[in-house]
């Protein structure tokens, strides 16, 4: 012992630090990676790869280059967004697709608006919604290519399930197997496959106190109220809760993409709210709006509303009731 | 359920290591330093000089005003020297240098350890003993604690919580003085339940230290058997949470009661007070002995198990005599905490003397307290959510960095408790609590400024 430290108080400090946190959320996000490559094979791993090469270089490359600062890639908040994009996307989309995917999150989402921390909207999500308005029909192409087990070509072949309703209505689904659904196959992109494997990353996050459960469970709870009274009403026209909390993008988006810290409201009042903002935003896109499938949109759009939410919603504070 | 306070808070591992440690009293060394400022207010005004013969228990200084307390010569022995020094920061302070010779005690100090259960009739003659013997809160505060003790008019006293939480990781010696002064402190306890009018008397104390309550527990009920003035006394266990401690977090935690904000403990009929206050009550009310000496903690990771100690420490011994003897600092030490590590301060100068509020030397190793390089805000609201306060750390971070004044008190940056539990949760290692300490200061001066323009 040369010198003593002298620093100001406190002097421990919790071991929680960014990296660890953004490490958590890969590690919550396997189960449905690993899912989905046992399903969609080869082609499957080439987007993982695609996407979460190229949105770490990407930031590498800015941060030294473009922006000559200290490189942030260490955190693991990249590759979180690689991961995330690639969960966003159909099997079957080539790999420079994937690539302008990360190019938007990356490079236009997250490290225009500052890098992380400062963007507004989630990177991943801005990809995947860029590459649905520019490139529809590899976006919307739900060819299942063959996996390592399962077959992938079977009836529902080229259609989710929301596309179906979409197109034949409500009948077109009339004989999907829910218990299907909550294991595996269920068209769509790689992280809506496997329910199960998205609820065991949900797990996890909380478990690990990655996040707090207001988000994903409000967003959950007003999809199932919203659709209920729609089913209820008139169920020859509108699908049912479970099949709206099954399908598409809505246990992906809940669980993975509206709990991103940047991108979501700090307390917990606000996270509520941007909550059912979400929730009731993607149900009117599913039922009236022209696109199958709503939550990426309902995100963004909920995303854009957060300086307001933050702004109203403050926590409670001690003795000033 | 277990009470505790109702928002925020943390959980770090509470490294009682010491608690084990019995307490072992501290030879006398050859000479102490009694600094003039052991007390929140103005630092006491020595009435010895140079050449001047003490004995323990003397006083030695004199208060400087209404927030001030005496100081005693805790040695016998010849004044050497009254001048500056430096203390545990650095900083210049006024101390009374004393050679010691022999082990004199003043006249009218009862040194034997007989229990005196018998509660003095008299409240001024109580609070007359409490201020002439120098008691000061020995919580952290040091505050004056016939000050507190007085609750001004129009004010009643409903609760006096007597604060055993000791929710500080690595600290112990509030733990050792509930299990080997258990009835002092319950003495001390019904003492100032008396001069506050005969209130609720609750002892809080965190569910980490069941002996503790225990003790504590049956000391409380013998009292009440066999002696008056102990009634309403009673054993509160909490949740295991930091800051339990805090007087806030205390007050609500114990009577469900909120302190506004820049009000005060008895504005909501609070009076707290800590384990080791009471007992350096009863000293002082039931022995006439004067706050000279208290029990501080040697412990940390890097210490072997035979190396954790409890001392009672006369107050003046250098900080390097308490290390010496306990055995020198440890190699892997990096940083020195005199009292926790979440609110102490880091020694700079480890020569400096002890103090009346002295509780520990805190070794960390570099590993344990090096803070991590600074990256950007995630805005993962850890820090709201850790904060007990229910401030938003990450906003007043913002605020405070941009000059923003205004926004700042909106946003209460002067409620802040300065408990570190933003700066300990945040994962971006943003030194949250560093900007927001000096925020505060700031609005707090413009806050007097306005108040005093008013009159
Ligand atoms: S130090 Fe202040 S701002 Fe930080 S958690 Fe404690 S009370 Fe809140
Ligand atoms: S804990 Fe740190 S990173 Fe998280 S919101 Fe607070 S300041 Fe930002």
């Amino acid at each position: 012992m040369d010198k003593l430290l002298v620093s100001p108080s406190p002097h421990l400090h919790a071991k929680t630090s960014t990296t660890s946190l953004m490490r958590d959320v890969v590690i919550a996000m396997l189960p449905a990676v690993v899912v989905s490559v046992l399903f969609y094979g080869w082609s499957e791993l080439l987007i993982f790869g695609v996407s979460v090469a190229s949105c770490v270089l990407l930031e590498y490359l800015i941060t030294k280059y473009l922006l000559k600062r200290p490189c942030t890639v260490g955190d693991w908040s990249a590759a979180v967004t690689g991961v995330l994009l690639a969960l966003n996307l159909p099997a079957t989309t080539p790999w420079w697709v994937v690539l302008i995917g990360a190019i938007v999150a990356i490079g236009v989402a997250k490290m225009t608006f500052g890098g992380i921390g400062q963007n507004l909207f989630n990177p991943a999500i801005a990809g995947r919604v860029f590459l649905l308005i520019s490139f529809p029909t590899y976006m919307t192409d739900w060819t299942r290519p063959q996996g390592f087990i399962g077959n992938g070509l079977d009836a529902m072949t080229g259609a989710t399930p929301l596309g179906m309703v979409k197109e034949g209505g409500i009948s077109a689904v009339a004989d999907l197997d829910y218990l299907d659904m909550l294991f595996h196959n269920i068209g769509g992109s790689a992280g809506e496959l496997s329910a199960l494997a998205i609820l065991a990353g949900f797990v996890y996050l909380l478990v690990r106190r990655v996040i707090k459960p207001y988000i994903t469970l409000s967003i959950l709870a007003t999809v199932a109220i919203f659709s209920g009274i729609f089913w209820a009403v008139n169920p020859a026209e509108y699908t049912g809760p479970l099949f709206n909390l099954l399908t598409g993008g809505i246990l992906l988006g809940s669980v993975f993409m509206a709990t991103d810290y940047v991108t979501s409201p700090m307390s917990n009042l606000g996270g509520v709210i941007f909550g059912v903002g979400i929730g009731v935003l993607t149900m009117l896109i599913r039922y009236f709006g022209a696109y199958p499938e709503g939550v990426s949109f309902a995100i963004l759009i909920m995303n854009s509303m957060v300086p307001l939410i933050n702004k109203w919603c403050h926590s409670r504070k001690y003795g000033r009731a | 359920m277990m009470k505790t306070f109702s928002i925020g808070g943390i959980h770090p591992a509470d490294s009682k290591i010491s608690k084990d440690c019995r307490i072992e009293v501290l030879p006398l060394p050859s000479k102490v330093f009694i600094s003039m400022a052991q007390h929140l207010g103005a630092p006491a005004v020595p009435v010895v000089k140079a050449g001047d013969k003490v004995k323990a228990g003397q006083v030695i200084a004199e208060p400087a005003g209404f927030i001030s307390a005496y100081v005693h010569s805790s040695v016998s022995g010849t004044v050497k020297s009254v001048g500056p020094r430096k203390d545990i920061a650095g900083n210049n302070m006024v101390h009374v240098e004393i050679d010691v010779e022999g082990d004199e005690w003043a006249d009218g100090i009862d040194l034997s350890d007989k229990l005196v259960t018998e509660i003095p009739e008299d409240v001024k003659a109580i609070l007359e003993k409490i201020k002439l013997n120098g008691v000061v809160g020995l919580g952290g505060a040091t505050f004056p604690a016939h000050v507190k003790l007085c609750p001004p008019p129009g004010k009643k006293a409903e609760c006096l919580i007597l604060n055993g939480a000791e929710c500080e990781p690595y600290l112990t010696s509030d733990y050792r003085i509930m299990l080997e002064r258990s009835r002092e402190i319950v003495v001390g306890a019904a003492i100032m339940k008396h001069v506050l009018g005969g209130c609720r008397t609750v002892i809080g104390i965190e569910e980490n230290k069941p002996e503790a309550i225990r003790v504590m527990s049956e000391a409380v009920a013998e009292l009440q058997k066999s002696a008056k003035g102990y009634e309403g006394i009673s054993v509160m266990s909490l949740k295991k949470k930091y800051p339990q401690g805090g007087e806030k977090q205390l007050i609500d935690a114990v009577m469900g009661r909120q302190v506004k904000s820049m009000g005060l403990p008895i504005d909501v009929g609070a009076v707290v007070q800590n384990v080791a206050t009471s007992l350096a009550v009863y000293e002082a009310v039931q022995k006439n002995m004067p706050l000279v000496t208290n029990v501080l903690t040697v412990t940390g990771d890097c210490l072997p198990a035979d190396r954790q100690h409890n001392y009672k420490f006369r107050i003046g011994m250098p900080l390097s005599y308490v290390a010496e003897y306990a055995g020198g600092v440890p190699e892997q030490a990096a940083k020195i905490i005199s009292g926790g590590p979440m609110m102490g301060k880091a020694i700079a100068n480890p020569d400096a003397a002890t103090v009346k509020g002295s509780s520990s030397l805190l070794y960390l190793t570099a590993a344990q307290t090096v803070r991590q390089a600074e990256s950007a805000c995630i805005r993962c609201g850890k820090c709201a959510d850790a904060c007990p306060m229910g401030l938003e750390p990450f906003l007043l971070n913002k605020y405070a960095r941009n000059g923003m004044m205004d926004e700042l008190e909106e946003n209460a940056v002067q409620d802040c408790i300065e408990c570190g539990c933003c700066l300990y949760s945040c994962p971006a290692n943003i030194p949250l609590l560093d900007i927001i300490r000096i925020a505060k200061g700031d609005v707090i001066r413009i806050i007097r400024g306005r108040a005093a323009q008013k009159k």
